[in-house]
């Protein structure tokens, strides 16, 4: 993970960047209306919608509580159609098993559809140090591939790039093309990518794409596209990777159906994606086209250190993306800022699991608590309650900042002891209620010049609402 | 220890082993989740509902009476959208028949490909979408290959919804390597947030509905 290590423990300087970044703030102000929009009409059309939200709940909790058995019974599967299940305890594991596949296919190329697991585990930069060539070809991959960087968001992976900077990488990596080509309207970029990808699909001898689920009652991986690149990337190439991570496994597939019932409608707000694919296995014998051999690569990787855990919940994500698409603080500051694979709300609570409290610490104090995220989660996942068991755990550590652990100290002080507390908010009350000069609001604030900086401060009317409640009686 | 070893003794230290008859149950079927009234249409109302759900996804729909009428139907489509005069097909036995002035061709998908044709062997009203399982049949490129894919779909074989699709599919024994649920022409809104049509697989897609 060379060229990928996490930024994630300088959250706040990522955060104070993006913000100044005019491309950045460009593309996310256009971006967001869409998806919170789409996501608000998809279920005001479904009138079962919060039901099925709680039937995908039960159910994952369900998998999640006998979830050796569902992985038992989907590698028998698995294996029984002709493909071979491979268990990687690391990232590191999985680079190695990934790697140990290609070279035994003679890979020079990988092509990749889009798989969260695969940029968790750097795979692109792990095969390139080994001399396999791995090719992004869902668009988005494909232009931050370019850009060499990391997916801002987990299902519009270059939701921060503007059209012009698209046109820009594209002129400097199609050289082959006509340079005085007109790029100028949209459906002209995307043809010449789907030109320069096609023909890239048939060059490669293994192909790698994620799963969404896994089926136990099949042996079937799913994955759930626009685009149709992971089908191509899955059916051309002699030989398919999928990269899973262990929770993604569903018993049947009316339960897959339950999460493909919320999973688009609360990503892009559509009923169901373009494509869901279910694989299973190698190509029959009688197949004309297909896949020769068919591998899964099962992914822990941290995951089964949260079961059992107040973080187990987290486990439930089926990466919709709604969470961050409803979040002020990613709205404002991207997906980038967060430093590693996994941006916004489920980011703030699965990257500290994945990478360690000590390098993720950040970002679930990156939060308002507003609360939009796990409102609008299919899963019903508590987002801001695990973010605050992490500020917990942080606390416990001693890895908050000295400011912050005096204020906690003395907000407890004061939070346990009733006549200290009345004391300091009845001389806090007068005293801002002198300083505002009875203009009622005040421009600035001892100690809160970050809040004071973007709005003024009400300001207090002189008595505190417990002595007025008192004088009341 | 081996790594399977490792994580799975680690699930059952977590989870204390689990409940083995919940787990029989729930893959012998006993799922209840809540199935929405767009996934329960009957008779007609559900063809009608698969035509509107599938024009909703940007994909187009011409019924036919009976297969005979495909040969006539599909020259005309592909007239009326400047296309040549051939059609690649895998080896459905529906699809031998005198295509007259079009050249069919059968085999995989292919770099360049005007239009493909499939068959679907089911397909769901509840979100208008075409299920079609790989095979010599359908090889599973030509999903992907061509430029227009046309979609033969019989009007019988369209279920209301997930729950009597999956039945379906169950009770016609079949085990293909991949099975496709295409709902309209593929998209990509990765270049400034905006949805075109025709990303890496067709651009348009036309559905004819037999019976």
């Amino acid at each position: 993970m060379s060229a990928h290590a996490p930024t994630t423990p300088r959250f706040k300087q990522n955060a104070r960047e993006a913000l100044a970044n005019k491309n950045i703030q460009a593309a996310m102000g256009n971006a967001q209306a869409g998806f919170v929009a789409k996501r608000a009409a998809a279920r005001a059309a479904l009138p079962e919608f919060d039901d099925i939200r709680d039937a995908a709940r039960d159910l994952k909790n369900h998998v999640l509580a006998n979830l050796d058995a569902y992985l038992e019974r989907y590698e028998a599967k698995v294996t029984a159609a002709g493909g071979h299940v491979h268990w990687a305890e690391t990232a590191e594991d999985a680079q190695r098993i990934v790697l140990d596949i290609c070279r035994e296919a003679g890979a020079k190329t990988v092509n990749k559809g889009k798989s969260m697991i695969s940029e968790e585990c750097g795979i692109n930069d792990f095969l390139e140090e080994h001399g396999v060539r791995a090719q992004e070809t869902d668009l988005g991959e494909y232009i931050i591939q370019l850009r060499h960087e990391m997916p801002s968001h987990i299902i519009a992976p270059a939701v921060h790039v503007t059209v012009p900077e698209v046109e820009a990488e594209f002129r400097k990596a199609h050289t082959h093309l006509d340079p005085g080509r007109n790029l100028a309207e949209l459906p002209s970029l995307l043809a010449e990518a789907r030109g320069v990808l096609r023909e890239k699909y048939f060059g490669a001898e293994v192909g790698i794409t994620g799963a969404n689920m896994l089926i136990a009652e099949t042996g079937q991986s799913v994955i759930v596209t626009n685009e149709g690149n992971g089908d191509l990337s899955q059916s051309l190439p002699r030989v398919h990777i999928v990269m899973a991570s262990i929770e993604k496994i569903v018993p049947t597939l009316e339960d897959a159906s339950t999460v493909l019932r919320v999973l688009a409608r609360s990503a892009t707000g559509q009923e169901i994606t373009v494509y869901t694919t279910f694989s299973s296995g190698p190509r029959r014998p009688e197949d004309p086209d297909g896949p020769e051999e068919y591998h899964v690569v099962l992914l822990d990787n941290g995951r089964t250190g949260m079961l059992g855990t107040e973080f187990q919940e987290m486990l439930r994500c089926i990466r919709c993306g709604a969470c961050m698409n409803h979040c002020p603080v990613y709205q404002s500051v991207g997906g980038h800022a967060y430093g590693w694979v996994y941006p916004g709300p489920m980011g703030a609570v699965l990257t500290p699991s994945l990478i360690g409290v000590e390098k993720g610490g950040q970002l679930p104090n990156a939060s308002t608590f507003c609360g939009r995220c796990e409102s609008v989660c299919p899963m019903r996942i508590p987002l801001p309650k695990m973010m605050r068991h992490w500020r917990e755990r942080e606390f416990e550590k001693n890895l908050t900042p000295s400011a912050a652990r005096w204020g906690l100290a003395a907000w407890r002080f004061l939070g346990t002891r009733a006549w200290a507390y009345r004391l300091v908010t009845a001389a806090s009350a007068r005293a801002l209620a002198l300083a505002a000069m009875g203009k009622g609001r005040l421009a600035r604030l001892p100690m809160g010049g970050g809040w004071t900086a973007h709005r003024d401060f009400p300001a207090p009317q002189g008595r505190t609402f417990q002595s007025q409640w008192r004088g009341e009686r | 220890m081996s790594a399977r070893e490792t994580i799975l003794s680690r699930i059952r230290r977590a989870t204390g082993g689990g409940d083995p008859a919940s787990v029989e149950a729930r893959l012998a079927g006993g799922q209840g989740a809540p199935i929405p009234r767009q996934g329960r249409a009957e008779g007609d109302a559900r063809v009608e509902q698969f035509i509107a759900k599938a024009r909703a996804a940007d994909a187009t729909v011409s019924r036919l009476a009976t297969a005979d009428d495909l040969p006539a139907a599909l020259a005309a489509e592909l007239r009326a959208r400047n296309l040549p005069a051939a059609i690649r097909t895998g080896a459905d036995p529906l699809f031998d028949r005198d295509w007259g002035p079009v050249e069919r061709s059968t085999g995989t998908g292919r770099l360049d490909e005007p239009a493909t044709l499939s068959r679907a062997r089911m397909g769901m009203a509840e979100t208008g979408t075409l299920l079609l399982a790989s095979g010599p049949e359908n090889p599973v490129t030509l999903t992907f290959l061509g430029e227009t894919h046309f979609v033969v779909i019989d009007a019988a074989d369209i279920a209301a919804g997930f729950e009597d699709m999956w039945a379906g599919w169950r009770a016609r024994g079949l085990d293909p390597r991949t099975v496709n649920l295409v709902t309209g022409p593929s998209r990509s809104a990765d270049i400034g947030q905006t949805l075109q049509l025709g990303a890496h697989g067709p651009v348009a897609l036309h559905v004819f509905v037999l019976g």
